[in-house]
């Protein structure tokens, strides 16, 4: 078991009412998943990937990541979390705008303290994998949406995290780019990775070994 | 680690080179101020530094009773300092220095040639031991021991002789004493109270001769037993002058002052000898101008970070999630803060040390440029940069590394009631710091001014003093006197001792009916064209007699009406009146001329007499010119004076000038606060720019929306410039009631002052208001302007 969430409740005041945006939501994964969450606009997709990624808290409920409890994890210890298991990958890709592609993957490497030899060797590594060796010394704003994924996606995986977490991944690309991104997810995958994905396109899903259907910040079972 | 946060601050300073180059001109400004400010401040507390004995070094100072004012002087009798080394055990040896003339040029004669010195002492042979002055040729321990000998500086040896080897030539003072030459001493630092040129034995002059315990002309130093304290020196020296002088001679009282204190702590002391006089009061008022003025840059700095951090914001979040902890973001952010005032720092000094002289010019000193290579100096440059790094960088580093990753990526904005407000709270608090500069250099130049418009009683207009006090012989005076009356642009011409503005003798009137201890009076030995020429106004009675016939012991006095009041005249009554003021004489009260500032305004104005008695020399020569253009006339009246009196140097002073040196210490503050207040004003804009072009920026989109809806351009250029408008307005009210509080202390200095008004308040206002509109609107309009659709679009 790589994470558990237990009846986890998370809701707004708006004028004296309440209003869930995740609502008794149970879900747990294991190790080599690929999951897919779908849903709606306002369904609480991104909301579910923050709170599973520790971005954002809740109310109620309980969430075991690796056996340990979040509900009230230190802002050290969460840092500590995403060093050593977590990669994020955005929408917005959100590359380090002042930093070069080499430099954007190598910077998870920098806070985990790994040598500069051995982060030369891992970096080298991504390029060679993603096929952007020629450009690791361009920046963010002189590549392409695609490209820009790619790096963020390589400098999700370069710390060898046990579990990637992509919101709309491909949201701001075109098919062709989308797919290409997918049929690297699904390669991760096999490889051990689990990943968690939320995204509006049945396509994208098919790539998902499980689907999870939200409304209105619950599991929609009917689907 | 530190490579990259380096390398991610050096390419920010590069990708936005607006706002780096606001921030770092800004900065660099400031801490070129602050650099010189502080080059100053280290100056003026580095004086007499040099000498080792300084803690045991004790100057004598002479406190007058209530009759006299309850004035405090430098200056002792010349049996103190003898006395003193006899009978108090503490008092290791004692030194008596005495200024040429109390401060008077001293004419100096080679073989060759004839120079004015200004730096003439006369001195025990103490002076070395006391002060540990070495002498480069010549005995330390007899140099002065015999009459008519003097010890000299290298740099006057040079300029006197052309040589520093000088041992054993002679000169003469004043065309009637040879001096021979038996020391010669490195020049003395321009960070020593001590400051004279030439040093002649005390033997030599008229105070070793007929020393007394109530002329008080000599400035004493007494060297103590190490850890020997002024209290107990104070009550030794009371004992002193109980036991040696009798109770009507003790006028005053002795006060030990410590020599570490002399330079900074002597403004309220009259008539100490070394040009080099500092103010604690200065030194303090220019540290807190160094101070506002790093704040206002590092408010600036602070401003421009957090308004940019909404474009920051994201690359936080980035990194929390990559793994970043707040410790390493609070360090990146010191980085980068410390990589532009680093920047700053190098192109600061740079301005400083190329405005260096300038600023000795302005504010009358002369730091000498090595200081900036000294350790302290670069010590204090690394502490400086540290301080503003930290100061600059707290806000940026504290609050954008607490930004939560989540809220950040999801688009928030942030820009949070709080974040607002505080940057909101800090444009206030530089405009206050502005406004208060503002107000204080108005109102210092308002009294500046007054004090030149203020009718002083007398006239300055055109008169100029010549100086005839090396001239002995009386033929060649009325000689000369002849020959300057037949230039044709000199219409009036007399003689006296002094001149207002200049100090002549205190004497005291005693009271015909009370005992009341009498009234110090500053007496002038004058003929009557003197007084025609200051064009006094006579109240009552008449001038001085123009002639005098020989035999007649009458002495003729003028007063002013401060001693009619005193004496309970009315002026018409006091024609006629007897009057005792120089002992023994028969003096009566001839004129009465209205009182006139013959001192500072800082002072009330007291009483003051001419007379002519011959007791004093008559050492000036008062000219009324008809041309306004003097400076051309000058050399015509030089080549009169030297035909008639060729050995004696031709020294002259314009009264008005002589006037304006009363107030060098207010004036060199004024230019120095002007000045730094237009760049601190100038900096405080730059912010408001770089805030207002942010601003702009970050409503972007709202101004688009608003265009697309039918909004002007000058409805959209007044919605973004209230803002900043409301917020000077906040600071104008803040630092109004502050900056009068401020300015109304200081003015209390002066017995003679201007009332503040709401003048420098308006003219702040308008001036603060017109500068922030025409600074904020620049960008309003360029935002106000643009096409709505590039910002639409963006989205």
């Amino acid at each position: 078991m790589l994470l558990q969430l237990k009846n986890i409740y998370k809701w707004v005041t708006q004028g004296g009412r309440r209003v869930f945006l995740l609502n008794d939501i149970n879900l747990s994964v294991e190790a080599g998943e690929f999951i897919t969450i779908m849903g709606p606009s306002g369904s609480g997709k991104s909301t579910l990937l923050n709170v599973i990624g520790m971005l954002d808290g809740f109310q109620e409920g309980e969430y075991q990541f690796l056996d340990e409890s979040v509900h009230q994890i230190k802002e050290k210890q969460r840092s500590k979390l995403y060093k050593e298991y977590i990669g994020f990958v955005f929408q917005q890709y959100h590359l380090i705008d002042e930093l070069t592609v080499y430099e954007n993957i190598e910077t998870p490497l920098l806070y985990k303290n790994i040598k500069s030899s051995e982060r030369k060797a891992l970096v080298a590594d991504m390029l060679d994998r993603f096929n952007i060796v020629g450009k690791k010394d361009l920046f963010p704003a002189q590549l392409s949406g695609g490209q820009q994924q790619l790096v963020g996606i390589a400098r999700a995986l370069v710390a060898k995290p046990k579990l990637i977490l992509a919101d709309e991944p491909t949201g701001n690309l075109n098919s062709t780019q989308s797919q290409e991104i997918m049929e690297l997810f699904a390669t991760l995958n096999a490889e051990g990775v689990t990943i968690i994905q939320a995204t509006h396109s049945e396509t994208n899903a098919g790539y998902g070994s499980r689907t999870i259907h939200l409304l209105d910040g619950r599991r929609d079972h009917s689907r | 680690m530190i490579k990259n946060h380096l390398k991610i601050a050096w390419r920010n300073v590069v990708a936005n080179p607006m706002f780096s180059a606001i921030n770092i001109l800004g900065l660099s400004l400031s801490l070129a101020i602050t650099t010189l400010l502080f080059l100053f401040i280290y100056h003026e507390n580095s004086f007499n530094e040099m000498y080792t004995n300084k803690g045991q070094i004790f100057r004598v100072t002479l406190q007058t009773g209530e009759s006299y004012n309850n004035t405090v002087y430098a200056n002792a009798p010349a049996m103190v300092g003898p006395t003193a080394a006899v009978e108090i055990p503490e008092v290791i040896n004692a030194l008596r220095v005495y200024k040429h003339g109390f401060g008077d040029p001293a004419y100096i004669g080679t073989k060759n040639n004839s120079f004015i010195e200004t730096g003439l002492y006369y001195a025990d042979p103490s002076l070395c031991t006391v002060f540990e002055i070495d002498l480069l040729n010549g005995n330390k321990d007899n140099a002065l021991k015999n009459p008519n000998t003097a010890i000299i500086s290298e740099r006057t040896a040079e300029r006197f002789f052309g040589t520093s080897k000088v041992l054993g030539q002679s000169f003469s003072i004043d065309d009637n004493k040879t001096i021979e030459i038996t020391g010669v001493f490195r020049d003395l630092p321009t960070n020593s109270t001590l400051d004279g040129n030439v040093y002649v034995s005390m033997a030599t002059s008229f105070f070793s001769k007929n020393p007394s315990w109530s002329n008080a002309s000599l400035e004493t130093y007494l060297l103590t037993t190490p850890n020997t304290n002024a209290k107990v020196l104070d009550k030794k020296m009371q004992e002193m002058l109980d036991k040696n002088v009798p109770e009507e001679g003790r006028w005053y009282s002795l006060k030990a002052q410590p020599f570490d204190q002399v330079h900074l702590y002597s403004s309220h002391i009259q008539n100490g000898y070394s040009s080099r006089k500092g103010s604690i009061d200065q030194v303090s008022s220019l540290s807190w101008l160094a101070f506002l003025i790093l704040i206002i840059a590092c408010i600036n700095y602070m401003n421009l970070a957090t308004a940019r951090s909404q474009k920051r914001s994201r690359e936080v979040g980035v990194s929390k999630t990559l793994g970043a902890s707040k410790s390493s973001l609070i360090r990146r952010f010191y980085t980068e803060t410390g990589l532009v005032t680093f920047i700053s720092i190098i192109l600061g000094v740079f301005i400083a040390i190329l405005s260096l002289p300038y600023f000795n010019k302005i504010a009358g000193i002369e730091i000498p440029s090595d200081l900036l290579l000294s350790g302290i100096f670069i010590l204090s440059l690394v502490a400086i940069w540290l301080v503003a790094t930290l100061l600059a960088g707290s806000y940026p580093a504290l609050y954008m590394s607490s930004f939560s990753a989540k809220k950040v990526l999801n688009g928030d904005k942030g820009g949070s009631f709080w974040t607002i407000s505080i940057r909101r709270g800090l444009v206030v608090l530089q405009f206050v710091a502005s406004t208060i500069l503002i107000v204080g250099v108005y109102v210092i130049y308002s009294q500046l001014n007054y004090i030149q418009q203020k009718d002083l009683g007398f006239t300055t207009d055109r008169v100029v003093a010549v100086s005839i006090n090396g001239v002995n012989d009386q033929n060649k005076v009325a000689l000369l006197k002849e020959q300057l009356l037949q230039l044709p642009e000199v219409t009036a011409l007399g003689a006296a001792q002094g001149y207002p503005g200049k100090n002549v003798s205190g004497r005291m009137i005693q009271h015909p009916l009370e005992d009341d201890g009498g009234l110090a009076v500053q007496t002038n030995r004058a003929d009557a064209e003197a007084l025609d020429v200051l064009q006094l106004r006579l109240l009552a009675g008449k001038n001085l007699p123009s002639v005098k016939a020989i035999g007649d012991t009458l002495v003729e006095v003028v007063v002013n009406k401060r001693i009619t009041d005193y004496l309970g005249y009315e002026p018409a009554e006091a024609i006629g009146q007897k009057i005792s003021m120089l002992p023994g004489e028969n003096e009566y009260i001839v004129g009465v001329v209205d009182n006139f500032h013959y001192a500072s305004l800082r002072e009330p104005i007291g009483a003051y007499a001419f007379h002519n008695l011959a007791s004093e020399y008559k050492e000036f020569l008062l000219l009324k010119l008809t041309v306004s253009d003097l400076s051309q006339h000058i050399s015509r009246i030089q080549d009169r004076f030297q035909t008639v009196v060729d050995a004696v140097p031709f020294d002259y002073s314009f009264m008005d000038q002589n006037i304006e040196k009363l107030y060098i210490e207010e004036k060199q503050t004024a230019s120095i606060g002007m000045i730094f207040s237009i760049l601190a004003v100038f900096v405080a804009c730059l912010g408001l720019f770089g805030l207002a072009a942010f601003t702009a920026e970050q409503r972007d989109k709202e101004i688009g929306i608003r265009k697309v809806l039918g909004a002007s351009v000058l409805g959209i250029t007044k919605l973004l410039s209230i803002d900043f408008i409301n917020l000077i307005c906040i600071a104008l009210l803040i630092a109004f009631p502050l900056s009068y509080y401020i300015m109304n202390n200081w003015l209390q200095e002066f017995a003679y002052r201007i009332h503040i008004g709401w003048t420098p308040f308006v003219f702040t206002a308008l001036f603060a208001l017109l500068v922030a509109i025409m600074t904020v609107s620049f960008q309003s309009i360029k935002a106000a302007l643009r096409n709505p659709i590039t910002a639409l679009r963006k989205e």
